[in-house]
């Protein structure tokens, strides 16, 4: 299933704030962004936090039981953000 | 004190693009003409390290990587030395600006970048060395700092060390408290022992009182040298460029200064 508008705006934060060398549209929605797939570490994930937090009013939190099924792909980032979203 | 021998250069800096291609230059065989520095990140570095690499990493790891391709020896077994007045100044202007305002949140891979020994970090993945590895300052006498340790370190450990020292302009305003000229990088391979890859011998001596340090002839490589504490090595690359006899002195901490005496292989 192709991209839907709200994450390709994640997708752009994402490539923004990690300064990746891929571009939004190269994101998969599906596909894992931890480890394999997109590549990113634990660094990365941090980062991506604090970016999610300035941007949608969404606090990531290190210890959550479910980071790993919320952060397990740009779709499933994405729709964690849009219930949660402050802003 | 004991005589090392330097198997390789490392050089970047504003009009200086790589050891190789300035030579002529700091020879005084060709004009100085100054440009912004050719900043780029190692592609030793994997795609994650490349992503986060500030200034520093991009200019140390240059000069380390150009270095180590004319010498004989492995970056993997090398020991290293890092030396460098501020580190990562753009990290710490970033830095200081998120915590001037809230919520004081600092960025992960800012924090990562804000030891002074990041550039160690890096080098160390690059080069995938387990070697020790240590990273000074010493305001404006980082450079001489350096290499005393580094000097020190071949003398009594008998190890090939890599001196690696860089400096960075800060952004304004800490810019017009501390200036620093440009993004200023250079690397020397000092090994124990003379091989067929030796471009000179140096030996390197510490000496108290006040003394005239040594200059650059262009008046443009002499406000880089004076401009950028890592630059303060630049002499040691002139007599090297020249390929004579030549005794150098650069100034250290306090009333004191190296004196270095170095003899082309």
């Amino acid at each position: 299933m192709a991209a839907s508008a709200q994450e390709i705006e994640l997708a752009q934060l994402i490539v923004t704030s990690l300064n990746l060398e891929v571009s939004a549209d190269e994101i998969e929605p599906d596909a894992p962004l931890y480890g394999e797939g997109l590549g990113l570490d634990s660094i990365d994930i941090l980062e991506l936090s604090l970016a999610i937090s300035k941007t949608y009013g969404v606090q990531l939190k290190s210890d959550d039981a479910d980071n790993n099924k919320i952060f397990s792909s740009l779709r499933t980032l994405n729709e964690h953000i849009q219930q949660h979203r402050a802003k | 004190m004991k005589r090392l021998f330097v198997e390789g250069v490392g050089l970047l800096g504003p009009g200086l693009d790589g050891w190789s291609a300035s030579r002529a230059v700091l020879a005084g065989k060709e004009a100085y003409l100054a440009a912004a520095t050719n900043l780029h990140a190692s592609d030793m570095l994997p795609a994650a390290e490349r992503r986060r690499a500030g200034v520093p990493i991009k200019l140390a790891l240059a000069v380390g990587q150009e270095a180590f391709m004319q010498s004989g020896c492995d970056m993997k077994m090398a020991s290293t030395v890092f030396t460098s007045s501020g580190g990562d100044n753009d990290n710490v202007h970033a830095i200081n600006g998120i915590l001037a305002t809230a919520p004081r949140e600092v960025s992960p891979t800012r924090f990562h970048n804000s030891v002074h020994n990041a550039a160690a970090g890096y080098w160390c993945i690059a080069a995938e060395s387990r070697e020790p590895s240590t990273s000074l300052c010493a305001y404006d006498a980082s450079f001489a700092a350096g290499l005393l340790e580094s000097a020190t370190q071949v003398s009594v450990e008998d190890a090939v060390v890599a001196l690696i020292a860089y400096d960075h302009p800060y952004p304004q305003p800490l810019h017009a408290v501390r200036p620093i000229a440009a993004a200023f990088g250079m690397a020397l391979i000092l090994t124990p022992r003379q091989s067929e890859k030796s471009l000179a011998a140096i030996e390197v001596g510490f000496a108290s009182g006040k003394v005239q340090e040594s200059v650059m002839q262009d008046a443009g490589l002499e406000a880089l040298r004076s401009g950028v504490p890592a630059a303060r090595g630049l002499v040691l690359l002139q007599a090297l460029a020249s390929g004579k006899a030549a005794q150098v002195r650069i100034a250290y901490l306090e009333e004191n200064h190296l004196d270095i005496r170095v003899t082309p292989c």
